[in-house]
Formats: C-alpha cells, structure tokens, sequence
C-alpha cells in the first residue's frame, strides 16, 4: 500500500510571477516587432500587436480577429476609436497599467468601453473624471459638468430600480441624453442596451431609442464623426418636434428642412428628413410607455397617455406636457414646486437648445411654454392654452421662415426661446417679452470669443462644423451657460430628486435674459477672481515648453534636490534662468497664498475681535448710564434723608458746620449744607435739633464727638453705598452688612428704609 | 402535584438549555459581549456556543463620547465604561482619539481650573484598563475630533473643534483582515531608517498589505519631517492607501512587543490594515476646496471610487486650520457633505496639525494612483484627507 500510494502523490508548483513575466516578454515582443501578426490603423496610425494578446484582452478584438485567416491582419478602427484613447490601452493589455491624464481620461473611456476591454474598472475613470474636472479645470464651469456627469453615473445603476422615487421619466429621457452627449454613439448604443436589459420595464423605451439611433447612424454616419456629442440631442429633439409637428401641419412644413439641415448637414436630399421623422414617431410611443409603466401613480398618467394617443393628431402638444406633469406630480410631494419647474424647463429648453441653431426652436418654444404652463398651473388649463400658443410659435416659424437672412433667424430664434422661458417661469399666460434683437446677438459673440478657451473639456470641435455660423452659436451658448446650469444643478443636487441636464440650453436663456444674470451673479464673481491664476499658470507653461521637464518637478523639488537636479541636466543659461524663474515664482505664490490666507484669517478673527469688544463697550456705556440714573436718585434720596434728619434733629448751624467738617466730601451731607445755606439759612436752625433728637436716639449721648460718631456711621453707610453703586463690585453682601451696621447704629425708619431700598437697587442690578 | 409539574417543567428546561446547542446558540445570541463571557463559564455546551456567536461577531463597533460630564475622568472613559458592556463584539484591535485639552488637563477653565486639572497617562491607564486584556490599543490626543455618535452608523457625524470628545474604535477579529499597531519612533543616534523594523512591523513583505493609517507625534521637532519622509516614501512605492496625519502626542499604544511611550524624540505610530477582501479609497481635499461645492464635488470623486458602503467605515484627517473658519465659519462642512454621499458609513477622524494622503484608490482587482516622474508627495497641510475602509462583505449576523 505505502509505496504505491506514495508514488501516486501529486505535487503542485505555482509560480506567482509567471503571468507577470509571461506580459513582460510579451511588451518586449510587441516593441522589437517580434511575433506581431496583427496591425491595427487607428487615425492613420499603425500599431503592432498580437492577435492573441488584443483577443485575450478586448471583446471588440476577439470578434474581430477570429476567424480571420490572413497571416498578416490590418485592422482598421472606426473613428470612434481616437489615437489618444487607443494607446494607453494597449499599453494597458501589455502591462496592465493604464496611464492616464487630463487629456486622455474620458478619451480612453470611451475607447475601453467600444472595445470591450476587461478588467478595467469604470469606477476609477469616474474618480478620475473627477478630479480633473473638478480641480484642474476653471471651476466655473466644471461642477455643472461634474454634475451632470455623475447623475448620469447614478442614474444607470438607478435604472434597474423603477420604483425609485427619485427617478422620473423626464431624468430617464435626460440621462438617456447625457450619457449619450458623454459617449460616442457607439457607446451609447452599448449602454442603452444595456439598460434596457437592466430593466424590462425599460426594455421598449430603450429598444426604441437605440432604433432610431441605427437607423440615424445609417444615414448620418458622416455626422457622426462631427459632433457625436449632439446627435443624441437631436435625435430626442426630432422627437420633440415631431410632437408638435404633428399638431400643426403647417409648422412640420416649416420644421422639417432645418431638421434635416442640422442632422445632416452634408445631405440636402429628403431621405435624411424622412428618416428622423419615421424616428421620431416611434421614440413618441416609446416614452408614453415608458411614463405608463413608470409612472405607478399612474391613474392619472395612463389617462392622459390614451389621451394623448388617441388625439394624436390635434392633441399631440399635449403629450410633452403630460409627461412633464406626470414627473412632476410624484415629485411635487418631496420636493418644492418651484425647483421642479425650472429643472422642467431645464429639460425643455435643453431640447430646444439643441436645436435651436436650425429653426425648431419655434416648436420647442411651443412645447416649452405649453409644459411650463402646465407645471405653473393645472395641467389642464395648459391643455385649453395649448392651441393659442401653438398659434403663437405658428406665427412665428412662419415669420422666421421668411426672414432669408439665417443668423438674423437665430437671432429670432434664441429671442423666442427667452420669451418663452420668461414667460414659463414669470407668468403662467405666455407673455412676451420683447428683446430688441440685436441685444442677443451682440452678447453672444464677444462672449464665444472670450470664453471659447476656458472651457475645453465641452469638446466643441468649432472648426469641424461645416456650418460655422450655427455651430458657432452653439459653442458661445454652450459655454456661457454654465455659471448658471452649475447653479441650478447644485440646487438639484441637494434635492436629489431633480438634476437639471439641460446645460446646453441653459447658457443660451442666459444671455439673452438679463434676469438670469441675477441668479448667476454670485458664481460670476468667483469666475472673475479665477482668472489672474489661470494667466499665470499659462505663462509658466510657456516657459515649460521650452524644457526637457516639467515645471510641477522644479517645483516640488527640495533645494538639495533641486540643485543637484540642475546639476543633472545640462542646461543653457536662459534654461536656468528659466527654471529658477519658475522655481522663485511658484515658490513666491504659494508662498502669498499662505500669507493671504494667514492674512485672511487674521482679519476675519480680528473682525470678530472688534465686534466682540464693541459689543461689549455698548453694553459697558449702557450700564453706566444705568449706574448713573442710579447714583443719581441715591444722591437725591440721601439728600432727602439727611435734609429730614437734620430737620428732625433740629441741628444748629453751627453743630451743621462740625458734622460737614467730620464728613467727607462726597457725603451727601456735605453738598446739603451748602444748599441749605444759600437756600434756607433758618431752616439749618430747625434742622440740628433733630439731629440731636436722632443722636439721642441712637446712643443716648449728646455730646457733639459722640454725635459726629453717630453721623459718621451714617455716612460711612452713604459712603460705602455710593462707592459700591460707583464701582458697581458685588454689592448686595457689603451692603447687607452695612445694613445692619446701621441698624445697630439707629433705628431711625428712614435710613433702614433707605438701606433697604439701596440693598434691593444693588442686588436687582447685578 | 403542582410542585411535581413544576420540578418536570424545570428539568424540561434544564434539558433543553443543557444539551440543544441551537437554542443556546439562539439564546446566547442576544447577549452582549461581556455577558456572553460570563455564560460561556457555565459549561462546555454554553462555552462553544459563545465562542461560536463570538467568532460571528465581525462588524466594527464603535463608541464615542460627545458632550462633557462631571470632571473627575474624561467622557471617553466614562462613555467606553458604560457602552463596553452592551457592545456586541470582542474587541482585537481598539484606536482611540480624544481631544487633547480635556484629556491632557491643559484645559484653562475659570470655575473649575484645579478640578479639571488630569493627567494623560492616568487617563490612558483608566481607558486601557477597561479594555480586554490582549487587545491592541492605539490611543492618540489631537486638537479637534470628528466623531459619528453611537447608535446608528448613519448618525450625523460631528466636527467637534473644541470641547470635550472622544471616540473609541473596536475592531473584532475578522476572517481575512488582520490590524495590527507599530510605533517607529526616532532614534537619536541613527540618523538612517532601519528598513528592518518595516518587515518586523508587517510592513514589508506582505502582499495583503492594503491601508496603512499613519499618525506622526511630536512634529514640531527638528528632523521629524525628514524623519516622516523616510517612513512614508517607502510605504508610498507600495499599492497600498497612506492616510493619517500628525497628532498632538500618542498616549497609549499596547501590542505584544512594547509597552512604548512617546518620549521627547518624535516618532510614527499607526495602524496596518492588510487583507485581499479589503477595499480602500481616500482624496484629498485641499486649500482650494474651501465651500460646500468643491468639498461636495471631492466628494463626490470618493464616491466615485465605487467602494462598497457595507462594512465599511470613513475616516477623515482634517487641518485645525479648517474646520468651520475654512468654511466661512460654516461648522460641520465636511463631515455633512460625508455623510450627504455616504448615508451609512460612520466618520471618525480628527483635527491635526498636518496630514498624509493624496488621491488613491486599492481594491483586490486594481490600484489607481497618481505616477508621476518624481515622488509625490504625501505630506500636507492646510487640507483634509478622507478615507473610506472597506473590511470585505462579511454577512453581519448581528444588528
């Protein structure tokens, strides 16, 4: 048994570092051009692999490569796939690292997603992302992105979750639209795929979408490479559109060729139209099923949905409108009313920003004014209103239409849309306001000029857009709106319910209305102060330019290194002048941030420092007076007691005088006598022998030292009271021992009296 | 004949208590960790049976002392005396950090100056000695504390600047994580680090190696910051988390090696973290995050991160340069926007006198760090560092 057994035992040798090392030979490979069976174009550029390794890593590849027998394979990406986005990650399939930066983030994301690459987490593209929209880039702008982007982010793995109250139709057709602004289409597609396989109740909706979306890539393929970031909008736009093409026959007319124009800028012919329109339709059922299954309060909801598809015809206005008020209905129980309208009117005008370079932004208005008024007031008061208003836009599409000029179009165009924001968000009635026409145009151009360059990471390719004028447009809106969306979207952020998507369309209302400079104003300021920071990093990159290394190492070396860093490198004089510049300059700012934070902080300390202590002086001065009145009447009633005394004792001028001589000066009895005298010599004579008559009583003995005695006591008790009120110290214990001083002293009424009424003043005043 | 149906009922009982382990297990399971030692003395079914509830007991428990009571001993003592009894795990591992005046006796107070007057060590001593014997205890002292009360893990979290507070961490022994304590402290004559003591600390060589939360003391001496370089650097080549900052001082540290104390030299102690199930992601917020949109927006990026938010716990190391004047006088800023993005994941941490961390995220299946050409630099000031630890999806079977 034993040595059988014991041949039979199996050992098992694991190396830890093989995998490792098996990848390490495989880079040295690729880069010596050994083995590589495989040569993939991407944007003109060759790079070498092996079919296995792109297999192994990327499902794109695998269906690619396999199958395919040629011994020496050239594939050719599709312009999705950018040569910035394509080579980190294959570097990442030959050494499992991925290098990522500013630049290339949200371009390899993409790319991982269209190839399928494992083992790359999304997560860490989103912190990137991040990150760099968050402190690399101008702030002003990049919360509203960052928002934006991360709903998007919440919302897809929301999407299985229909009962979340949170998630409402509208966010679902917007998060359809912004992941889709975010990806190329291709990974739109992908994702919308993916939703729909997340959540049945999704399923038709996003089936429908992606159709359209085929069925436009078909048609548009050239499009998309301009500006895939816009399709998607256009496409829910063509949706929009055709609601209310479908309403008024003789808008449609008008709507149709700037729809196709936009599309498809590049092709005139009627078949793009066709297209969108058939489109259009389809995605128009999609979501009223779509607000039927989600909407479980739904009575309501699926009423209005056969309502709406019953009257496809006349009533087609309405639908957008219902589907705002079924969002809005769920919503309103959480969050307050006004918010929710404007996010709606968020979503609206996003449709309407989109398109409203071309002349739709006519229905889009209508549609805007029809669903703001339907979020202001009833839904159905909406409804009655609806046809009056798509007059209105009737009007107007007819008047655009026969202006030939088209930037004067736009211009028309952009005015109607603030009209019709204004008058969604001012009064319910579309009331109009009117612009001169001129203003608008005027504030957009300089801001596109001035702004164009802060914010790059909108990725607006101006220069690709066969129509200059109209793309330009979009850009200066795109950009100027911003302050304003990331102030509205933080706002709906912190409501969690509603996230306002509508960022393009945002910046457009801005400009044309000066209200909406009122809302932006604060975030305005801050863009200001960011700009001189901005300058001078600039300026250090040009220096940088000129360097073998980059300005953050010259930095962020310690002078040791630093110098011994120089030593390094062989570097021309200008170089080290250069470098030292930078070094001294960056050193200087951080160190005059500290010190105007330092500075800063001291001022706001020594502010609070200053009301502090003038709040005390305040209180201070007012406990003077207090103590004042006080002294006051204490000097009075002691005047008034001793005039009484006096009296009662039926003191002698003379006896008068000696007391005044015993007493101090600020006995009150001192300042008496000089009164009585000017005032009633004869009086004094009536007054000592009551003194006396109060001598007596108190000790019995008349002599006048014993009677000075007596009246020194009293006046000790005045005096200690007065000094106590004077420097108002805690007086209520002294006092009461003074009190009873005097009370062993005399019993005159009128002096315990007094003390009495001294010992109460004291204690109440502390 | 009642007395007779009583005995049998009490036998019954006897029978059932002494020999069905389920329903002791059943029983036992609502007890207390202190309480459950003292059944398990009872016999050997009890026995086995505690141990067997006690092993399952792997959630993270924690107490925390908020406002400040009678003089005699710091909250913190008195609080972990009180809750030590109803708390359900065995603690392995304990970090505490309290709040430097109070603790220290520094604290100058009008009415009460004398009576308020404690010593640190006394204290540590108190706190330590309500704490099972074989346990680790890191205790450090800083000048703020951000403390979530007791209860629910989803309870506001507090930024408390100044005041009496505390809070006291209990690790249990969880499968697959193991925490342990080291101290470094500097060594006079040596001016080089001895990189042996990383691999006595656990430090080097090991591949689990995930967080590591480090705690200088003694700062303000020459040389510390030389000194924190040569123990963060090498730490910083590794694919683990770095995050911590510098403390007031360290009062208590008990591993099985030393029983150490600071002294005037300065010094790093810290806490290891290393297990494969561990996932771990910290930011870095810095000067320029100064409003409740970009402390929302760093956020914002932890969350990103995607670490799961069960079994997880949030730690933030703050400058006491921020806090509420930071924020225009704004109190409790960025614990809110925590617990904002993170509605279940506790937040401690403190307010020190400067931080270690930068933007990194470790999970089993990958590592995203910031590489640049030259060394970043992990040592701040002025900033906070959030850090979110997550222990592995352990199935709580206990509230």
């Amino acid at each position: 048994m034993s040595l059988s057994e014991k041949n039979s035992v199996v050992f098992a040798y694991e190396s830890s570092v093989h995998s490792t090392n098996v990848l390490l030979s495989l880079d040295d490979q690729r880069k010596q051009d050994i083995l590589c069976d495989v040569t993939i174009l991407v944007e003109d550029q060759r790079f070498r692999a092996h079919k296995a390794v792109l297999a192994a890593c990327s499902n794109y590849f695998l269906s690619r490569i396999v199958g395919q027998v040629d011994a020496d394979l050239i594939i050719t990406l599709p312009e999705e796939v950018t040569l910035k986005g394509f080579s980190p990650l294959l570097q990442f399939a030959y050494t499992a690292k991925l290098i990522l930066n500013k630049d290339n983030v949200s371009e390899v994301c993409k790319c991982a997603e269209f190839l399928g690459v494992h083992n790359i987490e999304e997560s860490c593209f989103q912190f990137l992302k991040f990150k760099f929209l968050d402190f690399k880039s101008d702030q002003q702008e990049c919360p509203r992105k960052k928002c934006c982007t991360q709903r998007c982010r919440k919302t897809n793995p929301k999407i299985g979750n229909v009962d979340d109250g949170d998630l409402e139709i509208d966010d679902e057709a917007e998060e359809l639209l912004e992941k889709e602004c975010n990806q190329t289409p291709d990974t739109k597609l992908c994702k919308d795929e993916e939703n729909a396989k997340s959540s049945p109740a999704l399923q038709d909706n996003a089936n429908q979408t992606c159709d359209p979306v085929h069925l436009e890539r078909g048609g548009v393929s050239s499009l998309s490479s301009q500006c895939p970031k816009y399709r998607k909008f256009q496409k829910a736009f063509g949706n929009d559109k055709v609601h209310t093409s479908e309403s008024n026959s003789s808008i449609k007319d008008i709507q149709v060729p700037p729809i196709a124009t936009f599309l498809e800028k590049e092709i005139s012919d009627n078949d793009g139209i066709q297209k969108a329109q058939e489109c259009v339709p389809m995605q128009l059922v999609s979501k009223c099923e779509e607000t039927q299954v989600k909407m479980e309060e739904g009575e309501e909801g699926i009423e209005k949905k056969d309502e709406s598809k019953r009257d496809s015809v006349t009533q087609n206005v309405s639908c957008p409108v219902e589907k705002m008020d079924l969002a809005a209905f769920p919503q309103n129980s959480a969050a307050p009313h006004g918010l929710n309208s404007v996010s709606f009117l968020h979503t609206c005008e996003q449709y309407g920003n989109l398109n409203f370079s071309s002349m739709q932004t006519n229905t889009v208005l209508a549609e805007k004014t029809v669903s703001g008024t339907g979020i202001g007031n009833d839904r159905i008061e909406s409804q009655d209103d609806a046809p009056s208003k798509v007059d209105l836009c009737t009007r107007e599409a007819t008047n655009i239409t026969s202006a030939g000029d088209r930037s004067s179009v736009e211009r028309e165009v952009a005015e109607h849309l603030a009209k019709g924001f204004w008058s969604d968000i001012y009064s319910t009635e579309a009331c109009q306001i009117h612009l001169p026409p001129a203003v608008p145009k005027e504030c957009l151009e300089p801001v596109y000029s001035g702004k164009k360059s802060e914010c790059p990471w909108l990725g607006i390719r101006i220069s690709e857009s066969p129509e200059p004028c109209s793309q330009r447009t979009f850009t200066t809106l795109n950009s100027v709106n911003c302050p304003f969306i990331s102030n509205l979207s933080t706002e709906g952020c912190s409501n969690s319910s509603e996230i306002s998507s509508g960022d393009y369309v945002q910046g457009q209302q801005q400009e044309q209305c000066p209200y909406n400079y009122v809302i932006s104003l604060g975030e305005d300021s801050e863009t200001d102060t960011e700009g001189d920071s901005e300058s001078c990093s600039a300026r250090e990159q040009e220096c940088e330019v000129k360097l073998p290394f980059n300005a953050q190492r010259i930095i962020s070396l310690s002078r040791n290194d630093f110098q011994s860093f120089l030593k390094m490198h062989k570097l021309t004089p200008e170089q080290l002048d250069c470098i030292h510049d930078i070094r001294r300059r960056s050193k200087n700012r951080i160190a005059a941030q500290r010190c105007r934070k330092r500075k800063l902080d001291c001022i706001q300390n020594l502010e609070s420092e200053i009301e502090k202590l003038q709040n005390e002086k305040e209180n201070l001065l007012k406990e003077r007076n207090h103590i004042l009145s006080t002294l006051g009447e204490t000097k009075q009633n002691l005047t008034g007691l001793c005039q009484q005394v006096c009296k009662e004792a039926a003191l002698s001028h003379e006896q008068i005088q000696i007391l005044a001589k015993y007493s101090s000066s600020d006995c009150p009895l001192s300042f008496l006598f000089p009164e009585r005298e000017r005032t009633a010599p004869s009086d004094s004579e009536l007054a000592i022998p009551a003194c006396i008559e109060l001598a007596d009583g108190l000790s019995g003995v008349t002599s006048t030292n014993e009677q000075s005695s007596c009246y020194q006591c009293v006046k000790s008790v005045c005096d200690a009271t007065y000094n106590q009120i004077q420097e108002l110290h805690p007086v209520s214990v002294r006092t009461l021992e003074k009190t009873s001083l005097v009370e062993q002293c005399g019993q005159s009424g009128g002096i315990t009296d007094f003390c009495q009424q001294m010992t109460d003043k004291c204690t109440t005043d502390e | 004949m009642e007395a007779a149906g009583a005995v049998e009922a009490a036998a019954k009982g006897a029978f059932v208590l002494g020999n069905l382990a389920e329903v002791v297990e059943r029983v036992l399971g609502f007890l207390p960790t202190k309480a459950l030692l003292r059944a398990a003395c009872v016999c050997r079914l009890w026995r086995e049976c505690a141990r067997r509830i006690l092993r399952a007991r792997q959630r993270v428990a924690w107490v925390s002392a908020l406002e400040p009571g009678p003089a005699e001993s710091h909250a913190l003592v008195r609080a972990l005396a009180r809750e030590l009894e109803k708390v359900h795990v065995l603690p392995q591992t304990v970090l505490y950090i309290a709040d430097a005046e109070t603790f220290s006796g520094h604290e100058e107070c009008h009415e009460q100056k004398k009576a308020r007057k404690r010593n640190s060590k006394e204290t540590a001593i108190a706190l330590e000695k309500l704490l099972p014997k074989r346990c680790q205890v890191l205790g450090l002292v800083t000048p703020g504390i951000v403390v979530t009360p007791m209860g629910s893990s989803s309870n506001q979290p507090q930024e408390i600047e100044e005041g009496e507070a505390g809070f006291a961490l209990l690790f249990p022994k969880i499968d697959g994580v193991k925490i342990h304590t080291f101290h470094f402290s500097k060594d006079l004559k040596n001016r080089v680090f001895d990189e042996s003591k990383f691999a006595e600390a656990g430090l080097k060589n090991n591949p689990d190696l995930r967080v590591v939360l480090l705690f200088g003391y003694n700062s303000w001496k020459s040389g510390a910051t030389r000194f924190l370089h040569q123990i963060v650097n090498p730490l910083n080549e590794k694919s683990i988390i770095l995050a911590g900052g510098q403390v007031e001082s360290f009062t208590s540290l008990t591993s099985e090696n030393n029983n150490a104390q600071p002294g005037d030299a300065c010094g790093v102690v810290g806490l290891a973290f290393s297990g494969p199930q561990i996932q771990s992601a910290t930011v870095l917020l810095d000067q320029d995050v100064a409003d409740e949109r970009t402390a929302e927006a760093a956020m914002q990026r932890l969350k990103a991160a995607n670490i799961p938010e069960r079994n997880t716990i949030g730690f933030m190391f703050a400058c006491v340069g921020r806090g509420y004047r930071h924020y225009k006088t704004k109190r409790n800023m960025e614990a809110d926007a925590f617990r904002k993005f993170f509605p279940n994941v506790p937040l401690f941490g403190f307010f020190g006198h400067g931080e270690i961390g930068c933007d990194r995220i470790v999970t089993g299946n990958f590592v995203l760090r910031e590489c640049n050409d030259i060394k970043d630099d992990l040592l701040h000031g002025y900033t906070t560092v959030m850090t979110l630890i997550h222990l592995g999806s352990t199935k709580a079977n206990q509230v």
